[in-house]
């Protein structure tokens, strides 16, 4: 017999555990639905005819790349898991803590190299994919002007830079602001930024994260690739950093060591470089394919 | 205090929805960049405009060789800004039929205040034509030759295709355009302007673009987290409650710390101790327990972080109990797990309730840990939180917005639900004090037991309680 009060209890009880039930099992259903949602469930989905490919990319490609994806979904059926946009040494780090992976994209040859040396991806099938231009911005309309790079050292105002650990485009970035002596190091990476512009840098966790700092006005001026000038509202490119100012700016891509569709991976590899669609898609938002 | 609070529910849903398709208004007239575009007094108009901001020179089979550029297959209108020049070219079928006059400098400036113009719309951030006065080179024949480039405006690949191929002598073609702009030229009147929407069909286009999974899984996942950080937390804190006291300490300490710890050390610990970057979690992953970055690293995340709310909201109610009535109980020979059932659950019922709503305010509200731990995959670990910042970080301003909006109804939803249930709660507790009186007046008339209430008020209903429990036990034996 219950009395009054733990009869409430029980029922409230009841209630909750019913309601996860239900939760849980409608969730059943839902992740169900888009195929990778579980890693154990991808040797099963290798069965189906559709395939599913996880794709991990560079963040600045977080705007051209889905585009391309539906184009290719369009023609080919093969269907896309939630891609990935982070900093390229994010993604590596990711890739080593287990993610399920069938192409990767980076913003740069050292963090592929870095991919390639935790045998990550499959080197056989790395190719340069594109090339990019590293562009200072400002917001736009704003009336901060740089006619070299060595002007932002005079900008009144914070500057957005990708934070060199994970994000290519802080490197090249820091390299740029090397070759005018604002930096100390020559790699991007190794060195410390001279003490007229280093309580100026603000640093960002990946490149669009500077853009998105510009765009709000938190910063006056940032350093990324030119396609992001695309990708975002509210910048504008303000200078073009010679190309003799960094290394080359190169996006290899390649199929992951552990893909279950490594021919599936690599043909979608192949679209990207050689579709015209794809290509139009690609130059407008920037990236031109690399020579 | 109820009214009060529907009546600022109210105040922040009326400002944020007038304030959304402001922001979704801002963000489709941009999206929706005009594509055609007419001038006074020019005979044609222009459509189908498209801004390559860069074109390739890689070596493809089937491809013309040089920095290219695809373009459609009826461009009438080719426009390549070089650093000094600006090469334009206009098919002769346009030339022709628009009685133009390509070193006519009237028909030229015509032609390039509108081509500026839409230039300017489609520059989405990148240089513009109109920054710079540059001289124009327009021209109809299909190979042009300026500064050293070759242009060729109707070359074909392979199987047909076309592009627009710039060639240098040394190789290098790309300064031959910095973009290229490339549209149709058409009819004056047969110009169909994009119309402006009106805010309601943008509010409608922005409402249905939205990919509202985050959402489901924001609820699916604190959910579950929920149910199971209730019953850990329940269970754990009825078990510290019976130990001694130096182990108790030990054990709250462990239960007690991820509140204290920054979810992304949680995140960190998990992501070690399932990843592959270990070797405990390579064994797992071996034993078939893959989890990183999957659906239940969202609910685990979550469960961490928000069981030690219900952990000590219960070790807090079941600590403040009268330990007196539960050794009554004892002495009545109940089973410990009785007691726990039928004392001290409905007893520490608000306090534990209270602690419940946090905990699933702490399990929507998570992201450093699921971050870490789950990523952000979307519709599958990309909670409300995280869609946020990384709407935001994307450039969706207004998406990210509009899931601020939700997560401020929502909780303002949570609390006035804590509110509602609080007054609810007390109000029971009243009319059940006044029931237990009607009753004890009825059953027992003038008889009194050992339970009589004594001391303060919040002792008084305690007791009550207790004594209605044990009276319907003593019947429920007797009744045998």
């Amino acid at each position: 017999m219950f009395d009054m009060v733990s009869r409430r209890g029980f029922v409230s009880l009841s209630a909750a555990a019913a309601a996860g039930l239900g939760l849980a099992g409608c969730s059943g259903n839902k992740t169900s639905e888009p195929a990778g949602s579980d890693v154990g469930s991808a040797k099963s989905s290798s069965k189906k005819k559709a395939v599913e490919l996880q794709v991990f990319a560079a963040n600045s490609l977080e705007k051209a790349l889905p585009e391309v994806q539906e184009l290719y979904a369009e023609q080919t059926g093969t269907t896309f898991a939630d891609t990935q946009f982070k900093a390229s040494g994010d993604l590596v780090e990711q890739m080593r803590a287990g993610a399920a992976v069938d192409v990767l994209i980076t913003a740069s040859k050292g963090t592929m190299d870095d991919a390639e040396a935790a045998e990550l991806v499959d080197t056989d099938t790395r190719e340069d994919m594109f090339v990019n231009d590293l562009v200072i911005i400002r917001a736009e309309g704003s009336d901060t002007k740089v006619e070299a790079i060595a002007d932002v050292a005079n900008l009144d105002g914070k500057i957005a830079i990708g934070d060199a650990k994970t994000v290519p485009a802080g490197k090249y970035a820091n390299q740029a602001l090397a070759s005018v002596g604002l930096y100390t190091g020559t790699e991007g990476d190794d060195g410390e930024y001279v003490p007229e512009i280093a309580n100026k840098v603000a640093l960002a966790d990946k490149v669009g994260t500077a853009a998105a700092y510009v765009s709000a006005g938190d910063c006056v001026a940032g350093f990324v690739y030119s396609s992001d000038i695309f990708r975002y509202d509210g910048i504008e490119e303000a200078f073009v950093c010679p190309e003799d100012s960094h290394k080359p700016i190169v996006y290899p891509g390649a199929v992951a060591e552990s893909s279950e569709h490594a021919d599936e991976a690599k043909a979608f590899i192949d679209f990207c470089l050689t579709n015209k669609k794809a290509q139009k898609i690609w130059a407008k938002y920037g990236f031109e394919l690399s020579a | 205090m109820l009214n009060r609070f529907c009546i600022l529910v109210a105040c922040a849903l009326t400002f944020t929805l007038c304030w959304v398709p402001g922001f979704a208004f801002a963000g489709d007239a941009e999206d929706g960049a005009q594509v055609a575009a007419t001038a006074h007094g020019l005979s044609y108009g222009i459509e189908g405009f498209e801004r390559l901001a860069k074109g390739t020179a890689r070596a493809m089979e089937g491809q013309p060789e040089g920095y290219r550029f695809p373009v459609d297959e009826d461009v009438d209108l080719v426009v390549a800004p070089a650093a000094d020049r600006v090469v334009v070219w206009i098919s002769p079928k346009a030339v022709e039929k628009y009685g133009l006059d390509p070193q006519d400098n009237e028909c030229v400036s015509g032609l390039k205040a509108l081509v500026c113009e839409l230039d300017s719309v489609n520059c989405m951030g990148g240089a513009q034509l109109g920054d710079v006065d540059l001289p124009w080179y327009v021209t109809a024949e299909t190979t042009f030759d300026a500064g050293g480039y070759t242009y060729g405006f109707d070359e074909r690949g392979a199987d047909g295709d076309r592009y627009v191929v710039i060639a240098s002598a040394s190789g290098d073609a790309k300064g031959g355009a910095r973009w290229l702009d490339s549209a149709q030229m058409v009819e004056a009147s047969s110009v169909v302007l994009q119309d402006e929407q009106g805010p309601l069909t943008s509010l409608t286009s922005f409402l249905g673009d939205i990919d509202y999974r985050p959402f489901w899984v924001s609820i699916k996942t604190s959910g579950l987290a929920l149910v199971i950080a209730f019953a850990l937390g329940l269970f754990a804190a009825w078990k510290t409650m019976g130990t001694s006291s130096r182990i108790k300490g030990l054990l709250d300490s462990v239960f007690t710390i991820p509140m204290v710890l920054p979810p992304t050390v949680c995140g960190f610990l998990l992501l070690m101790l399932f990843g592959r970057s270990t070797g405990v979690g390579r064994w797992l992953i071996a034993h078939g327990i893959s989890i990183v970055f999957t659906w239940p690293a969202a609910v685990i995340s979550a469960v961490v972080v928000s069981f030690p709310l219900v952990y000590r909201t219960a070790l807090g109610a079941f600590e403040s109990l009268d330990t007196q009535m539960l050794d009554a109980a004892r002495t009545l020979g109940w089973s410990e797990r009785r007691i726990f059932a039928k004392l001290m659950m409905p007893l520490g019922w608000p306090s534990i309730a209270a602690g419940t709503v946090l905990a699933f305010a702490r399990a929507m509200g998570e992201f450093g840990c699921t971050l870490f731990f789950a990523g952000n995959y979307a519709g599958i670990t990309q909670t409300i939180p995280i869609a946020i910042y990384f709407e935001w970080m994307g450039g969706n301003t207004s998406v990210a917005l509009f899931w601020v909006v939700v997560v401020i109804a929502f909780s303002f939803l949570v609390i006035l639900f804590i509110n509602m249930y609080t007054a609810h709660s007390q109000k029971y507790r009243e009319r059940g004090l006044s029931r237990a009186e009607r009753k004890q007046a009825k059953q027992l008339g003038g008889q009194t037991d050992s339970l009589d209430p004594v001391g303060g008020d919040a002792l008084r209903i305690d007791r009550e309680a207790l004594a209605e429990l044990m009276r319907d036990d003593t019947v429920a034996k007797g009744g045998r």
